[in-house]
């Protein structure tokens, strides 16, 4: 084979040959009216079921069968189509990607011309998190839930895990400035230095998120402190999120001295599309308390557990592509969850709009990991509300209902986007924010059950 | 999602039907219409009642939209004082209905009284947006829900110091909570908080003015600190450097070195697979014919629409750095591996290429295997012509063709280019040199045929099937 000769050589002109009559946009040609025609009748349904047979001939390394689908995909996926084009287009990508390393002595998908994801300012982050309800969502219920449950603590300590770089706490904080209390709560914020690598990215580091939220408070008149918890060691080496050791470190650092519980405090712990980058495969782990097999998702909120904290909240994504489901099912699975964001994104934004783009984009980042790898490399295990639900009661926690003023509060919220979003409360207790009746987002609140005496202690 | 399936069909179904309306029970009322089973039932055509006034003027018949309009014209008929007043027995009510066929409001039953509020109703269900907002890009189809939208876009609203404007608190006090308008107007400092507002004054062209301390809302910060990266790197330098950042300046020179390829591929494909399936050999890059998917990534190297970033200052190496580097391999083991998800793929017992040589040595297949029949996802809508459709599809896949799956078949691989613009030399795809026009004898079994019929094969038409061996 010559494949590492053909390294050496240029590649070859493209621009020349690019054929937009291959989409069904082309109008110059008789072939472009019938491209039209048949193209147009390849709707999700059919995009679908062509990610399914290229999923499972992946699966069965029939790379012949996956190029022939490709091959089909590619003349439906269109980076500036419809919402399902948009998706396929991204989702063929993650196939190509998995499927050359099938072949890995003729390729390797390494640095294949996908430019580097742009990195956002602050403030254009926080334009982000905003463009449509996904993230708001979870914030709104967490923070309300977050006020009712430290309601007459002097001290609040957050420790918040997520992934948009602190988005949640301005509106905390300004509704703690609000509260006519006097003297006024205080507030101090945890993270960890160091975060699951996906988008979105931020250009700046959390030590400067933190500080501009200090001089927000300050300006809110609210006393407030941030940290960063330095889980530093192995975690400093990217490849080492692929392994076990990695995990048990991380776990082994959230402990009472670490975090810096303070007896003083109402502990909060703030879960935000994080729980998902904690493998969920039921191997046995060096932290388990008990004998039998745990996750390290389950041991993870063992120790969360074991912080007392009053109230924990977590907000994920209401889809199920954890560790046991098979490349097949999690394609179809994934499609037909991400069109959700896509389609919201196509009622409100121009097909061309760059934040629109930047926005698919980073799903597009998703959907690469969770389509295109397979064990440890696939880092984002997202599980569903109703599982975590049940996972949560597993390892003793107790569903904390949301308020009702909770609830109008978020229905107010989404009542200021657009009209397809919703919202509903399963009976688990939790809030789940809908678009077009699919699920997309879930927000659930818990306690460990046995935090009461740790409750009354602190009220003394 | 257990119920992935189901939401599979609704998401098709749901891209061609407009937002549905909320689900939020309606405030009760009556079935609108009718109100007076007497009233004369009128139905006009779009554009008649487009063009249909709704006050009339008795003496001339001239028509108006309003009604003031109606009272100003009639003066000028100077009518005696009795009949200056509108005459007390009306007309015979009238009532409308909607001139789309689909509509609920083209029942008579159903019909609603008032001109105005048909025309309405018909331009906002039935009629083009033709209004935009210029604040938000909302679209209306009619003028005054327009206006009024545009009356309260951007009122009711919350500015902040830098000049943004957000019509929501929530945006709005995050933003401002991470904004340098904040920054600076609150940034004299404290012993604990590092100094934001001198350095960074410095940078900024015109040097602002004192600021008093204040902590309302003020709108005296006379100068929006200049682009937020002035402020980063004033603050990076105060902020005690990370593990993060060190690693960040680590990997710069390799993520530049990955990046500084792609920006040289300039190619602005809408797609990064038209290119692929498209593109033509330019000299050297045929002369491994081995696997298809080579040429996949290398067009996936050259063209991407999304926006190439710098790679500088992150604290986590972005996944989607691909970026090509035209000198060097591609595909071969160009650098340390710094993706975040770095391939630990075993080789496999039989390679893309391998299989594809087998294939291609097969003899023709069945005629009628179809890969899509195949594969079950054929819609019902295939049309009839298919089957040279089919055949240019198979063409497409650069596999061998079926002897007989169509009359046109053989045209078309001889690259009869009339139907299908003009002749390109197009990529072999799967690296496999076809023999010149007899390629219709060989290939792999499988194949298009009358499944889908996406003549996108089109650049394949009339390519050159230089005979390039299999290797």
């Amino acid at each position: 084979m010559k494949a590492e000769a053909r390294g050496k050589n240029p590649s070859p002109t493209m621009s020349s040959m690019q054929n937009p009559s291959l989409f069904s946009n082309s109008r110059s040609s008789i072939s472009g009216a019938v491209l039209t025609g048949c193209l147009s009748s390849l709707d999700g349904a059919c995009i679908e079921k062509l990610l399914l047979h290229c999923g499972s001939a992946l699966e069965s390394n029939d790379v012949t069968l996956a190029q022939q689908v490709m091959w089909v995909l590619n003349n439906v996926a269109s980076a500036v189509g419809d919402p399902n084009q948009r998706l396929a287009s991204y989702f063929l990508r993650a196939l190509v990607s998995r499927a050359s390393r099938l072949c890995p002595a003729t390729m390797s998908f390494k640095a294949a011309g996908i430019p580097h994801r742009r990195l956002m300012s602050v403030t254009e982050l926080a334009g982000y998190v905003d463009l449509i309800p996904w993230h708001r969502f979870g914030f709104c219920a967490s923070n309300n839930a977050i006020l009712d449950a430290v309601r007459g603590f002097p001290k609040i300590h957050i420790l918040d895990l997520s992934i948009t770089h602190c988005m949640q706490w301005p509106t905390l904080i300004d509704a703690l400035g609000k509260e006519p209390e006097s003297p006024p709560v205080e507030l101090r914020i945890s993270v960890l230095s160091w975060r699951p690598p996906t988008p979105p990215l931020l250009n700046i580091p959390i030590e400067e998120v933190g500080q501009r939220l200090v001089n927000f408070a300050r300006y809110r008149d609210v006393p407030f402190d941030f940290n960063v918890i330095e889980v530093g060691g192995p975690l400093d080496e990217e490849e080492t999120i692929f392994s076990s050791s990695f995990y048990d470190f991380l776990l082994s650092q959230l402990n009472a001295t670490m975090v810096k519980v303070n007896a003083e405090e109402a502990l909060v712990v703030n879960i935000q599309n994080w729980l998902r980058y904690i493998p969920d495969e039921e191997t046995s782990s060096s932290e388990s308390s008990c004998d039998g097999i745990m996750s390290y998702r389950d041991s993870f909120l063992e120790l969360v557990g074991r912080l007392s904290p009053c109230l924990m909240t977590v907000v994920d994504e209401d889809c199920d592509l954890g560790a046991q489901s098979g490349l097949t099912s999690r394609i179809v699975a994934c499609f037909n969850y991400m069109w959700i964001p896509f389609d919201a994104l196509e009622t409100f934004l121009p097909k061309d709009s760059p934040q629109r783009i930047e926005y698919e984009s980073d799903i597009g980042h998703k959907i690469e990991n969770i389509v295109g790898y397979e064990g440890p490399q696939r880092i984002e295990r997202l599980e569903s509300g109703g599982k975590l639900c049940r996972r949560m009661a597993a390892m003793g926690f107790i569903s904390v209902p949301f308020a009702e003023e909770t609830v109008k509060e978020v229905k107010v919220l989404l009542d200021e986007h657009a009209s397809g979003w919703g919202m509903k409360k399963d009976e688990d207790g939790m809030l789940v924010l809908t678009w077009k009746g699919h699920n997309a987002v879930y927000a659930g609140a818990w306690v460990p059950h046995d935090l009461t005496s740790h409750q009354n202690n602190l009220l003394v | 999602m257990n119920d992935s399936t189901a939401s599979g069909d609704d998401s098709s179904g749901n891209q061609a039907a407009p937002p549905p309306p909320k689900a939020i029970a309606k405030k009760k009322r009556n079935l609108p219409g009718m109100p007076d089973p007497d009233a004369e039932v009128i139905a006009l055509s779009p554009k008649t009642l487009m063009a249909t006034n709704r006050f009339v003027c008795e003496i001339c018949k001239k028509g108006f939209q309003r009604d003031q309009n109606l009272q100003l014209h009639r003066r000028g008929h100077n009518l005696p004082w009795k009949l200056r007043q509108r005459s007390s027995t009306d007309a015979k009510k009238r009532v409308y209905v909607c001139p789309e066929p689909s509509c609920v409001h083209h029942d008579p039953s159903r019909a609603l009284g008032d001109l105005t509020g048909i025309k309405k109703h018909f331009c906002r269900k039935h009629g083009e947006k033709k209004w935009k907002c210029d604040k938000c890009s909302k679209k209306y189809a009619v003028q005054s829900d327009w206006k009024a939208h545009s009356k309260i876009c951007g009122t009711k609203e919350y500015k902040c110091d830098c000049g943004t404007l957000f019509n929501r608190k929530d945006s709005f006090i995050t933003h401002r909570a991470f904004c340098d308008a904040l920054a600076e107007e609150t940034s004299k400092p404290p012993a604990t908080v590092s100094p934001l507002s001198p350095p960074t004054a410095a940078s900024s062209p015109p040097p602002p003015p004192p600021l008093p301390s204040e902590h309302e809302d003020s709108t005296q910060t006379d100068v929006v600190l200049p682009d937020n990266n002035n402020h980063v790197t004033e603050m990076l330098e105060s902020v005690k450097p990370d593990s993060t950042s060190g690693r960040t300046l680590d990997e710069t020179p390799v993520m530049t070195n990955l990046t500084s390829g792609s920006s040289s591929n300039g190619s602005s494909s809408s797609n990064v697979f038209a290119s692929l399936f498209a593109s033509s050999t330019s000299s050297g890059s045929f002369q491994s014919q081995t696997a298809g998917f080579s040429n996949l990534f290398q067009a996936i190297a050259c063209s991407d629409p999304t926006p190439a970033v710098a790679p500088s200052s992150s604290s986590e190496p972005v996944a989607l750095g691909l970026a090509v580097n035209q000198g060097s391999s591609i595909f071969g083991t160009a650098g340390p591996d710094h993706m975040q998800y770095p391939p630990a793929a075993p080789p496999p017992s039989l390679s893309a290429t391998a299989l594809l040589q087998k294939a291609a040595q097969m003899g023709a297949a069945a005629s009628n295997t179809s890969l899509l029949r195949g594969l079950g996802i054929v819609s019902s809508s295939s049309s009839p012509s298919v089957s040279h459709d089919g055949a240019s599809l198979a063409a497409g896949l650069g596999l061998g063709l079926a002897c007989d799956s169509g009359s046109g078949l053989k045209e078309l691989m001889l690259g009869t280019p009339s139907i299908f613009g003009p002749k390109r030399t197009t990529l072999d795809l799967l690296g496999l040199g076809m023999a010149a026009t007899g390629g219709s004898t060989s290939g792999l079994s499988v194949l298009m045929n009358g499944g889908l019929d996406v003549p996108a094969a089109t650049p394949f038409l009339g390519r050159e099937f230089g005979g390039q061996d299999i290797r």
